[in-house]
């Protein structure tokens, strides 16, 4: 059984469509990463889940249930780091993961939790007075307790130094290792890259792909980039590099030219501008980045 | 029974509010100054009895403000601050956060009125008054029902709109309607009904009942009729039909507690956060 499944899912504010029309399947177990800017209509899907959006149209459901059905049930399984969310200021960190463990009708040794996720020192102080990443650190903590089955982070470097980031990875990484399912929403890609199994991709409120992280970057169109620096990087010479068969696209970078074109072709265009009577100084090649996938799917709405 | 979870970490909430705390000291203080001013005001040996309906005026005007200010931020406030997501991201219904935090707010309420209640009776009591227990508990349950039913109607603003600026001008609003200038309306009503052929120079009694099924009217007719005595008047007078008297005030004023509370919870629960 997926740990999350939409059928259709579709929300509308108004004239405003946030989410179109998502299908999406996260199994059991992986470490999921759902990619987009902020506004692409990620926390809508994820508010969707947690029953704080109620869906225009589709169904939404977890470990299958339904997510409007059974909420209570759902969040039961659930630990959420929400987004936008604010902490009760006058209560301490140590009262927070009490309440949390109340609420799920678990015992915890709150030190131990405040310790795992660096907020030891702070822990009898109100949260009030927590810096935002403190706060972010806290509500972790308090997403952990109880062993939920499916944890849900929505943004949840944001606001972490990087050694908060760090250590918000490894957690993610134990709790996948003890069973968890995770999953992770973030507008940074190399937060998505370092520790996620597959990813989807949100533009404009479509889920516009979904795949492994390898399995995107070889099907990012041209795969190969190369950067030729060159005597006279003018214009007139892009035309020669894209009369090249093969080669998808040229532009000036920084004074070189930058190509996209399969491996296999970079020589061809080497050899072109040697043809034309450039002098090439120097090349280079870049392997796409998730960066250029992720501009890629998103520029014109997609495949 | 997870709401309890949700009322206790209210409470704590509420208790940690150097505002809520003076205003909840101040409803307490008044009805124990009340207790020690009865003596000096035209009661030479008052009773229990005595002190609930001199009392009734304070209450009256106290008791509403501070409902109203405990309930009408209750929802919104949290909402748009987002305390709201952070409680909902826990296994909790709609129902267990509205049902945890009016009773909350209603025991925070009552906690005040009952001390400051009992501290006035037994004021009242010495040196030449009396002290009678089945008055005081019953004086102390009419008044913190009518606490509730303003927490209640506070808390129905504050699921009905996403602005605590709408919020609070909303509870104003009923403050300045229901507190100020409902007492005032009564000729209003009787001209409007005599204008439509309804009314003829006095109310009938379907207006009346109307008219006096705001909590405030209620409420001192709760007092009127159980504690002073009072057997005059279009609601209490022996000519008034039962429907006008103060069995039916109290009932009105459960009414009144759970009703908008309720209205507010199915507002809540249909709603996006």
């Amino acid at each position: 059984m997926p740990a999350i499944q939409t059928h259709e899912l579709s929300k509308r504010y108004g004239d405003v469509t946030a989410v179109d029309r998502v299908d999406l399947t996260v199994e059991e177990g992986e470490i999921f990463g759902f990619l987009g800017h902020n506004g692409a209509g990620k926390s809508t899907v994820i508010n969707m889940l947690l029953d704080f959006a109620r869906p225009t149209e589709g169904q939404v459901e977890v470990f299958g249930m339904d997510c409007r059905e059974h909420s209570v049930d759902v969040r039961e399984r659930m630990g959420v780091l929400p987004e936008g969310y604010d902490v009760y200021d006058r209560l301490t960190g140590r009262q927070h993961l009490q309440f949390a463990a109340e609420s799920k009708g678990v015992e915890i040794e709150p030190m131990s939790i405040a310790e795992r996720v660096g907020i030891r020192d702070a822990v009898d102080r109100r949260a009030g007075d927590y810096s935002k990443g403190m706060a972010q650190r806290l509500v972790l903590g308090m997403a952990l307790i109880g062993d939920p089955d499916l944890l849900i982070l929505d943004e949840p470097t944001s606001g972490l130094d990087p050694g908060g980031a760090r250590r918000m990875r490894e957690i993610i990484h134990e709790e996948n290792e003890r069973g968890a399912t995770v999953f992770f929403s973030s507008h940074i890609l190399e937060q998505i890259e370092a520790v996620c199994d597959r990813v989807g991709i949100m533009h404009e409120g479509r889920l516009q792909a979904v795949d492994t992280i390898d399995a995107l970057r070889e099907s990012a169109a041209g795969g190969t980039k190369l950067q030729i620096s060159v005597d006279d990087p003018s214009e007139t010479h892009l035309d020669t590099i894209e009369a090249v068969d093969g080669v998808d696209s040229a532009w000036i970078e920084d004074e070189t030219f930058a190509v996209t074109c399969p491996s296999d072709v970079k020589m061809d265009v080497l050899v072109a501008l040697d043809a034309a009577g450039v002098d090439v100084l120097d090349f280079s090649t870049e392997e796409p980045s998730l960066e250029d996938l992720f501009v890629e799917y998103t520029r014109e709405g997609g495949q | 029974m997870s709401w309890t979870v949700v009322a206790r970490k209210e409470l704590r909430d509420v208790w940690g509010s150097r505002r809520t705390r003076w205003l909840l000291g101040a409803v307490a203080f008044a009805f124990i100054a009340g207790g020690y001013a009865i003596v000096l005001s035209g009661f030479p040996e008052p009773s229990s009895a005595d002190y609930a309906s001199y009392m009734v005026g304070v209450v009256a005007l106290l008791v509403p403000l501070v409902g109203l200010l405990l309930g009408h931020r209750t929802i919104v406030g949290e909402r748009a601050s987002g305390e709201m997501t952070l409680l909902l991201s826990l296994p909790y219904d709609r129902l267990d956060v509205v049902v945890g935090k009016f009773l909350a707010r209603a025991i925070a309420l009552g906690t005040a009125v009952a001390v400051g209640i009992l501290g006035g009776a037994a004021l009242v009591n010495y040196p030449f008054g009396s002290f009678e227990a089945g008055t005081v508990a019953a004086y102390t349950l009419g008044t913190v029902l009518y606490g509730a039913a303003f927490v209640g109607v506070g808390l129905a603003v504050s699921t009905a709109t996403t602005s605590t600026a709408v919020a609070s001008s909303a509870a104003f609003g009923v403050f300045f309607l229901f507190v100020v200038v409902w007492s005032q309306l009564r000729g209003v009503f009787v001209a409007a009904l005599g204008y439509l052929g309804l009314a003829d120079g006095r109310l009938p009694t379907w207006a009346l009942f109307l008219y006096g099924a705001e909590p405030g009217m209620l409420y001192r007719r709760l007092v009127d009729g159980f504690f002073a005595g009072v057997e005059q008047g279009p609601y209490l007078g022996p000519e008034a039909p039962w429907f006008l008297g103060e069995w039916v005030a109290a009932a009105l004023l459960v009414v009144w507690a759970l009703g908008p509370a309720t209205l507010g919870y199915l507002r809540f629960r249909s709603t996006d956060l």
